[in-house]
Formats: structure tokens, sequence, C-alpha cells
């Protein structure tokens, strides 16, 4: 059955519409939960508010759980969905990159976005330094481009990485994330807290 | 919150005990879903009643007939090596090796509802295994040449004239397949009017996998 | 002043609840688009048609210009330029609602406001290259990628968090 548009159940011209809903629902999601300031999304790294890591390891839970059920289900075809590829160091390098601009930023592209709703300057100045950062990236593309699409492993997921099934991966992945959940907690009852 | 958390001198609220728990049942839930049911494709039991039925061979006669009609919900394919195909084949006829038929590129010709999909090789075997692996995968609407590129031979390209006594019906099924070897051409060369359109199909991919979109 | 503040703090849901929703309307764009949700695509989208307007040839030219530019539309026509909008909107109602719309630089009392707004540009800059290069951001990569349990996503998440805790010590100023 699912998922709808790939599979012709949902006329392609919603697709905009659907785009725009879902983007007002993640926004006002991130919003709401205090993603539009930076202070506080940054605090998972001083300890003093965790609720990005909170956020974050709750999302991936209940999408991954719920996605498996749907599947199982038959409301969705898991093998049919869109599964980011893996280009090893590509990866690990942008994903320093990313650690980096985060650190000087705050933000990361779709908080700023939503902070930049609600009128923060520094969100649109990170959202300016993106674009920028893009533009530099596509301009040097000639040469980084063999960085690029090298040590490509395709659509792969932890399932091909570990040679485990799914729900195993899944099981490991709620522990861990329940004890972070609880060391996070113990974590910011020792830490001095911040005001922003 | 962090007030709270000061006054009750509680480290994780039982709530919060409550949901971790459920969470992890959750995950853990599916290891206890029964197996999943492939509903895809045909069962085994109808499977092995289709392969005995005959309603999936379609006669020499009547495929040349809707040759001749150019009838356009009909899609041939031939299911021998290239070699065969490139030496001789039928008009508009699609090269699906069977070694090649559920590869992504092939199986969208044979996997569709939108043509009457008629598989040939040089008798029935091939034909009949790619119907085979086609019925079991549940796919609709496809026949089988009965006889193959032989009986086409035997029957349209070069009839037996029917004896004396035989029905009037055989001598006009020896007319018709007169006329019909005549439209076919002896032999049939295989540059003549076969390839050189080779009929465009538009399939309709099943697995739409989406190509890597940069940025996230 | 700080007393307000820390009421208006209060407001934010709690971050599981938040969690638990977000996942749910991943499922969701999942279950409808067969893909997940995405910030820094409509960006590039942005770049991508300034430079086309701009300098076409040379948006031709370039390698990774081009696999963005299509014959006869604009490069602003895709799915997550749509999505991006509609999360500026989302943000901006749910602000309003929790009367959070203010024109403000956030920064540490320790830092001055151009401080904050060259580091903040800086932070966009590094970011941009990275999520290029590890072809999706936090969103895309993370989110939507840990979602179907992608190595990558997994990878992309780790490397983001565990650069941010390695040298987390040496920005303590501007944050804390």
């Amino acid at each position: 059955m699912g998922p709808l548009i790939p599979n012709g159940l949902i006329p392609i011209e919603w697709n905009f519409v659907i785009a725009l809903l879902i983007g007002l629902a993640f926004g006002y999601i991130m919003e709401a939960s205090g993603f539009s300031s930076s202070r506080k999304i940054i605090g998972v790294f001083y300890g003093y508010d965790f609720a990005v890591i909170k956020l974050f390891f709750t999302t991936a839970i209940v999408s991954a759980i719920g996605l498996y059920y749907m599947d199982y289900l038959g409301w969705v075809d898991i093998s049919q969905l869109y599964v980011h590829p893996t280009y090893l160091w590509p990866a690990i390098v942008g994903g320093v990159f990313m650690g980096l601009g985060f650190m000087f930023g705050g933000y990361c592209p779709g908080t700023s976005l939503c902070a930049i709703g609600i009128g923060k300057i520094d969100a649109l100045a990170f959202a300016v330094g993106i674009m920028i950062g893009v533009f530099i990236f596509s301009e040097s593309f000639g040469l980084l481009e063999p960085f690029f699409n090298g040590s490509n492993y395709g659509h792969i997921t932890m399932m091909d990485t570990f040679g485990i099934s799914p729900y195993w991966i899944i099981l490991i992945f709620t522990v861990i994330a329940v004890i972070v959940f609880y060391f996070s907690d113990f974590i910011r009852k020792r830490v001095k807290k911040v005001f922003y | 919150m962090s007030k709270r958390y000061k006054s009750k001198k509680i480290l994780v609220k039982t709530e919060y005990k409550f949901l971790a728990i459920l969470m992890i049942l959750m995950a853990a839930g599916l290891f206890f879903l029964p197996e999943k049911i492939d509903n895809e494709g045909t069962n085994p039991e109808e499977f092995v009643l289709n392969t005995l039925k005959s309603d999936r061979y379609i006669s020499t006669d009547q495929l040349a007939k809707r040759i001749i009609d150019q009838d356009p919900t009909l899609l041939l394919i031939d299911t021998r090596s290239e070699e065969e195909y490139n030496a001789f084949t039928l008009p508009n006829a699609i090269n699906v090796p069977l070694e090649k038929l559920l590869e992504e590129d092939y199986v969208s010709y044979i996997d569709q509802d939108s043509y009457d999909v008629v598989l040939f090789s040089n008798d029935n075997y091939h034909a009949d295994q790619a119907w085979k692996i086609g019925n079991r995968k549940g796919f609709k609407s496809v026949y089988v040449l009965k006889g193959g590129l032989n009986e086409w031979f035997n029957t349209i390209i070069s009839p037996k004239y029917p004896a004396e006594n035989m029905p009037e019906t055989a001598f006009k099924l020896y007319d018709f397949r007169k006329a019909a070897g005549m439209y076919f051409g002896v032999g049939a060369p295989k540059s003549d009017t076969k390839k050189a359109t080779p009929k465009k199909v538009i399939t309709v991919k099943k697995k739409k996998k989406r190509v890597a979109e940069g940025g996230c | 002043m700080k007393n307000k503040q820390k009421i208006k703090r209060r407001v934010y849901w709690n971050p599981y609840f938040g969690g638990f929703l977000l996942g749910l309307l991943i499922i969701l764009t999942f279950y409808i688009t067969g893909r997940g949700l995405g910030a820094s695509g409509a960006m590039k989208s942005t770049v991508v048609t300034v430079v086309d307007a701009v300098a076409p040839a040379h948006a031709e030219n370039n390698a990774y210009y081009s696999k963005f530019i299509k014959e006869g539309e604009s490069p602003m026509n895709t799915w997550l330029v749509f999505e991006a909008i509609g999360v500026l909107f989302g943000g901006f109602l749910s602000g309003a609602m929790a009367n959070r719309l203010k024109p403000i630089v956030e920064h540490s009392p320790k830092i001055t406001s151009k401080k904050r707004l060259i580091y903040a540009l800086t932070g966009g800059v590094l970011f941009g290259l990275g999520a290029q290069l590890a072809r999706g951001c936090t969103s895309g990569a993370g989110l939507s990628g840990m979602a179907v349990l992608s190595t990558g996503g997994f990878l992309t998440v780790a490397m983001i968090f565990g650069t941010g805790y390695l040298i987390s010590y040496f920005f303590r100023k501007n944050w804390i």
C-alpha cells in the first residue's frame, strides 16, 4: 500500500501541498520543543539541557519501531523507502564539518529555518552561511568530486553492516537510548544551570 | 522543570520509567510478530493447479491472427538467447532471455497489466519455464505460444496441405495459414518490418527506486 | 527579566513528547512520500537558483549545479523547498502561539551580538559544506536516515555529536 506517492495512490500534484503541510508540522514541533533557541540546542554539549538528544533519540526510535510495525501490517513497504546512501569518508568528514558548524553556529539547517520563523537574527546569519557553504562546495566540486563519490557503499542499512536482523538493531538502539536518557538526567543534575 | 527535580529529589520520574519500559517492549515486540505471510505472488497450491491447466497456451493460429490484426494489447516476448533472437524472431518481439527474466530492466515487461504478454521460445520449454516463474510471482495475463517457433514454422510459414478427406474447416485453416505465411514472408529475414521499429512498451516500474537527491 | 524568561521557557514541550510527535511525523512522511524530512536541500536549491540566474553558463558547466538544473523547470520547484517554507511557517505559528516572536540575536552574555553573528555565519558555512559532503544534514541524514536504519545516517549523526563533544570545551565561552 504505502508509500502513497511512489505507488501512485496520491496524484503527484498533491506532492507540494503535502510537502508544505509536513514542513509546517515539522517546524511547529521543532519550535514548540525549543529548537528555535541555539543556546537550548547547544546545551546538549555542556550538560545543561539535553532536549536535543532526548528528542532526537525518541524520534529515531519511534519512527524506526513504527515503520517496522507498519511494514509488518503491510501499510508501508520498507524496501521501497528511500535509504540514505552511505559514502563512508564523505559521511565522516561531512559529519566532522557539521559538528564544527554546530559548535560555531548552534543550529542545524532545520532548526535555523524555524528559528528564522520566530525572528532570530543569528539563525538568519546561519542560514546565509549555509548557502555560502553550499556555494563554496559547488564551486570547488571539481576538486572534491573524487572524494565525494568515493568509498560508496550504496544504500546500505545497519542490517547489512552488522549482518543481524533489524529487530535486534532496533532493540539494541532502544536500550542504548534509554540508558542515554538516564545518564543525561544524571549529568544534568550535576551541572550548573545556565539560563538562556 | 529543574525545580521540580530538586524538590522531589528523584532522578527519573515514574512516568519516564514506564515510558522507557514501554518503548523497550515495543521494540522487543517486533521479535514476536508471527512470520510475515508473503501474500505476494501465487500460493503454491494454486500455482500447481495453474501449471496443470492449459489455458495459458495460445495457438500459433490465434497468435498469427492477432499479429495480423495488429492487436495493440499484444506484447511478444522472446525468451531465447540474444543470438537466436537476432537470427530470427516474431514481429515486434522483445528479447528477454530466460535467465534475465527477473532482472530489473526486464521484469517490468512481464510484470504489468496493460498488455497480453505472449512468451515464446523454440518449443514450449523455455517459455513455459518463464511462465511458471511469472505465475509464481503473481504476474497477470501472461501466455505461452503453444509449440513455440517450431510450431510456428510448421503451421504458419509452411503449412501442410490438408488431406482430401479432411473437413472443410481444415481447408479454411490452411487458407488462413497460407495467407498468414505470405503476410509474414517465408523464412522472414530479420531485417524487414520486424525490429526496424521495436515496439515501444511503456512499462510500469513496480519498484520505483528513488535516485539519491543530495542534500537533505 | 530573568524570571519572565524562565516562565516562558516552561512553555516548551517535553522533549520526549516532541520526539514522539516528530517520530510519528517521520512515519507519516515516509508513508506518504517514501522519503524522509530534510532542510538543507532547500538552501541548496536557493543557491542553485541564484547561480543559475546570475551566471547560467557557469551553472550549466559546473558538475554539481547541473545535477539540479532541469530544462524549463525552476530548481526551486522541489519537494524540499516547499517543505522548508512549511518549516518557516510552522516555526512562526508555534512561536506566535507561545508568544516567542521577537527579532533578537540570541547569545551568551559573555560575547557581543556581532561576535555571535560572525560565529553563526561561520558555523553556517561549515555546516553547509558538511551537509553537502555527507549528502544530508541532521534532518535528512540523521532523522530520516536513522528511521530506516541507514548506516550512513547513524555514522553522520555520530560524527556530528562526536565532533561537537570533542571541541565543545573550546567554545564554552560562546554558549555558557
